[in-house]
């Protein structure tokens, strides 16, 4: 485990403890004291749990866990942006099929290692996607009559 | 792409513009959505998904509804959504249940009030009603209170939640008989609660009339009173608790009926105030409730308007004192 | 209720429109248990107002059909796309998703269908046979019982999928915490709302998604526009024959799966929930390759499927003799009773014996009919392994949003399922897991909820300690619980595990 950035422990442990001690503090100082008896004990494992874990890591005697390399992180940057303001603003803001659409064609013709100079590719990743679509909406909208938010088109 | 899909938009604002303004005439134009706050399978529910099974007949709305739960936290969580989230275009209903709601509102930390929404009618009233166990040595109101006499908060009795129907009764009982009860809220609602009587965990409950009538046919409990002004139709031989002489009115009956957020435009209430009761009304509907054992009870949307406001003096008076 | 009833009313379901029904059911149930954001009970309830128009019998035969095979298609995507379609089926994740990437999706798919109707068959034959004493054990857990339970699941999450003991239960602690946010159920004080969306506490669907759904897609990123040849699966065909004898020689899995699910699924409110887990957790600490757990290992497949089902015909005791709801599915299948003027309960097999022993012969025969189908489409459905990893993910992704959207019409269970996604990439690149956390996320309402109704009672009557800790019930689950954590702790000083969870794999895959 030579590979391991110890850093990268440090700061994600870190992170955990700081949440465990966030909700511990809340528990044991919020009211009504009756609602808070189980989150109290809870948080109190919680925030020992992560502060072993951390000091561990500070140590250096973290075992398991591979981190996130830099390339990885370079790779899987436009997918998760895309992902992301999918998710958090086009779904609502553009409707769920027009951003479904939008965002499903961009991944894969991110991440699909066909040649981008090819009109066939282009040609297969808009059938793909439209197949995709025509599923998603044959199976919540038609079958399952579950009605998503529908800004634009459809 | 672009420029095309803002000129969809933009075409398709055009379209709806008028249809929104000409008064409504065309409403519903797509299926509509029934918020329960409690879960798939519950009294409520189930219920909600007979009386509006016709909907979607042409003398009725002409459009399905689909019953969506939000279920939690004894129906606070879905009745935040429906005065917080919920969209008030008229496709986004909800079921409501005094006193439950009425009571949480004046308890606070929840969102809402009998302000945020606007009834349209009422299908239903089921009354609480006292059981105990099949086995119980308890035969009448009097043994259940002369125990409570005896030991002081000892007595333990089920329901379905904290300011519920369920425990609106329960502070009655209290409050009309002197006593000091211990009253055990069960997180699974009615039927956990009733479970809680049957298995003996608990020497009595409090739960709705319709599943304790089928608790009764199966031989698992006895019922000992209904927290109502007079008998029920499907209980002549359980006496009330005023018979019983507890001075106990009907503020705990749980009355479920449909509303929409407040805000909704008026001419969509006043189509669905003058179509929905109509749906309560078929006879096929009637039937199913009947069959179900859910007692019925059609109010339009005056007499609940006046309804709530009385169960919110009344309320407001019995949860005072906590 | 008598023992062979059930052989004289066989030929009901076989008429032409009540078979008809049961293909229906069976196969509309396995297509929408497959559908991520579906649970079985919402399956079910989707299905009432079909009923609407129906006979009693036949209305009950589509949805005893439904009920069973929604809870075998969870494990469809569970197995090829790595989302759970209900809490049922993380434990099959654990195995039967490493099995798909390894090109076996076939044999896993075989396996879980194999498996399910095992238990399956075996749970509906105990709820034949056994029903009158099983309803007294239906009874016998109050809320101090299922408080110790709750606790004996979290015992569990130390040593559930996970190569550290303290992570594992770090992961655990993080799920009971999420699952305190929101309304408390019974005070109904709200807790940690940090943002609105969480408002009404965190939905375990969208949740169970976000936590197995996205870690996958965002790994599928991190591969980036690779065009390796190495990285196409080549879908390794599995005659069924094989399955049958793979099923029949891991005979421990299979028996601890079979006799897990049923017992738990009698528990009312805990049962279909953690069967899976539990089960699993079981047969991987009476395994002698327990080290291949976790690896794609046949074993944990079966475990965890056998129980899956094994739990649908015990958790029908309560209803079908108490009326009592013992399970949110059996409170809708109730619903689908009342509409039609039945009343469930002692009587219900003497008034009405031709619609009650149809309705448990229609599980029966559904969970053959589910087999049959769902061998059959095994060696095509796995297939999926070879879709292209930029179309996978793209496709994983508009399911979980819309599948998680779809369980309360809300955009906030997407935002919650999202986020809670995300941030589990990061957590799994630290060694931590989803399983015990989303163990934690559903044992957390049970735990507390007990616990505070346990406490009321005992402070209404005999007092705490007495209520909580005297008992023939009590005193063996504590005992329990104490085995476990022993057997846990034992795990982590005597075999201690310097491996994560992909290098455990990497090793596998050198080895065979």
């Amino acid at each position: 485990m030579t590979s391991l950035p110890r850093s990268q422990h440090i700061v994600a442990s870190g992170l955990i403890a700081a949440v465990g001690v966030t909700i511990a503090y809340i528990s044991y100082t919020q009211e009504p004291a009756d609602a808070y008896v189980f989150p109290r004990l809870i948080s109190s494992v919680f925030a020992v749990l992560a502060i072993w874990t951390f000091v561990k890591a500070v140590l250096g005697r973290t075992k398991v866990g591979n981190g996130i390399s830099g390339e990885a992180m370079l790779r899987m940057a436009p997918g998760l942006v895309v992902t992301l303001v999918y998710v958090f603003w086009a779904a609502k803001a553009l409707g769920f099929y027009t951003a479904t659409t939008i965002a499903f064609f961009i991944l894969v013709s991110l991440y699909d290692p066909a040649p981008h100079r090819q009109l066939k590719t282009w040609a297969k990743r808009i059938a793909i996607t439209a197949g995709f679509m025509l599923v998603m909406y044959g199976l919540f909208a038609q079958l399952l009559n579950v009605f998503t938010p529908r800004e634009i088109l459809f | 792409m672009k420029h095309w899909i803002a000129g969809a938009a933009l075409a398709l604002a055009a379209m709806t513009g008028p249809a929104l303004a000409d008064g409504h005439a065309s409403y519903p134009e797509r299926p509509i959505m029934m918020m329960v706050s409690y879960g798939a399978g519950g009294a409520t529910d189930f219920q909600a998904r007979i009386v509006t099974m016709t909907a979607g007949n042409e003398d009725a709305l002409g459009m399905p509804i689909a019953i969506l739960n939000r279920p939690g936290a004894g129906g606070r969580v879905g009745w935040n959504w429906f005065a917080t989230e919920a969209e008030a275009d008229g496709y986004t209903l909800g079921a409501y249940n005094v006193p439950h709601f009425i009571a949480q509102s004046i308890e606070g930390g929840v969102s809402y009030s009998t302000d945020d929404f606007e009834p349209i009618a009422n299908w239903g009233a089921d009354p609480a009603v006292f059981v105990v166990g099949a086995d119980s040595d308890f035969n009448s109101m009097a043994d259940v209170v002369a125990y409570a006499k005896e030991n002081p908060g000892g007595l333990t009795f089920s329901g379905a939640g904290l300011f519920v129907g369920h425990h609106i009764a329960a502070l009655q009982l209290e409050k009309a008989a002197g006593v000091k009860l211990a009253y055990i809220p069960n997180n699974a609602g009615g039927a956990g609660a009733m479970r809680a009587v049957i298995a003996g965990e608990v020497l009595g409950g409090v739960n709705n009339l319709s599943d304790a009538f089928r608790a009764q046919a199966a031989g698992n409990v006895k019922i000992l009173g209904v927290f109502d002004l007079e008998r029920n139709a499907f209980l002549p031989d359980v006496p009330t608790m005023k018979e019983q002489g507890f001075d106990i009115d009907n503020a705990s009956v749980n009355f479920r009926g449909v509303m929409v957020p407040k805000g909704t435009p008026q001419g969509v209430i006043d189509r669905l105030a003058e179509v929905v009761p109509t749906m309560f009304e078929n006879a096929r509907v009637q039937k199913r409730m009947e069959a179900g054992g859910s007692p019925m009870h059609i109010m339009t949307r005056d007499e609940v308007l006046a309804m709530w406001a009385a169960r919110q003096k009344t309320l407001e008076a019995l949860l005072a004192g906590l | 209720m008598g023992g062979l009833d059930f052989l004289f009313y066989m030929g009901d379901v076989f008429t032409p429109i009540n078979f008809g029904l049961l293909l229906l059911g069976t196969i509309g149930g396995l297509i929408l248990g497959a559908t991520p954001g579906l649970s079985p009970t919402m399956a079910v309830a989707l299905l009432i107002p079909f009923t609407f128009q129906l006979e009693p019998q036949q209305g009950l035969i589509l949805l005893g059909a439904a009920y069973t095979s929604t809870v075998a298609g969870g494990a469809v995507s569970a197995i090829l796309l790595k989302i759970p379609g209900a809490p049922a089926n993380i434990a099959t994740t654990l195995d039967g998703h490493t099995m798909a990437t390894k090109g076996e999706g076939a044999k896993a798919l075989q396996l879980s269908f194999l498996a399910s109707a095992v238990g399956g068959l075996f749970g509906v034959f105990l709820l034949i046979f056994l029903t009158p004493v099983l309803a007294q054990w239906a009874l016998a857990f109050g809320p101090s019982h299922l408080f110790w339970l709750a606790i004996l699941g979290v015992t569990v999450i130390g040593t559930l999928d996970s190569s550290s003991v303290v992570k594992g239960l770090l992961a655990g602690c993080i799920g009971l915490w999420l699952a305190t946010i929101g309304f408390d159920d019974i005070m109904g004080a709200q807790r940690f709302i940090f943002h609105p969306s969480v408002s009404g506490g965190i939905n375990v669907i969208p949740a169970l998604i976000g936590l197995f759904a996205i870690p996958q897609v965002i790994t599928m990123f991190t591969k980036g526009r690779s065009s390796d040849d190495a990285e196409i699966i080549s879908v390794k065909r599995h005659p069924i024959r094989l399955a049958f004898v793979e099923v029949l020689r891991r005979k421990t899995a299979l028996t601890i799966g079979t006799i897990t699910g049923s017992i738990i699924g009698l528990i009312p409110g805990v049962g279909g929930q953690i069967a899976g887990l539990v089960a699993y957790d079981q047969s991987k600490k009476f395994s002698r390759e327990s080290e291949k757990f976790g690896t794609g290992h046949s074993e944990g497949v079966i475990a965890a499927e056998s129980a899956n089902n094994a739990m649908v015909g015990p958790s029908l005791v309560p209803l079908l003799t108490l009326s009592i709801p013992g399970s949110p599915t059996a409170a809708v299948l109730l619903g689908g009773l009342l509409i039609h003027g039945i009343f469930p309960g002692p009587d219900l097999f003497m008034n009405y014996p031709q619609v009650a022993w149809t309705f448990i012969d229609s599980m029966l025969i559904g969970q053959i009919l589910m087999c049959i189908f769902g061998l059959y489409i095994a060696g095509l459905a796995a297939r999926v392994a070879r879709v292209p990893h930029a179309v996978m993910a793209a496709v994983v992704l508009g399911l979980a949003v819309f599948g998680s959207y779809s369980v309360q019409n809300s955009m906030g269970d997407v935002y919650v399922m999202a986020s809670l996604g995300v941030g589990m990439y990061f957590l799994e690149r630290f060694g931590f897991s989803a399983a015990p956390l989303v163990l934690g996320l559903i044992l957390g309402p049970i735990a507390e909820a007990n616990f505070i109704q346990g406490s009321m009672i005992a402070n209404a009557t005999v007092g705490m300690g007495s209520y909580f800790f005297t008992g023939w019930l009590n005193w063996l689950l504590i005992l329990i619980v104490l085995a476990s954590v022993s057997y846990s702790v034992w795990m982590e000083v005597a075999q201690r595990r310097y491996t994560t969870k992909d290098d455990a794999v990497a090793k596998e895959e050198a080895m065979s």
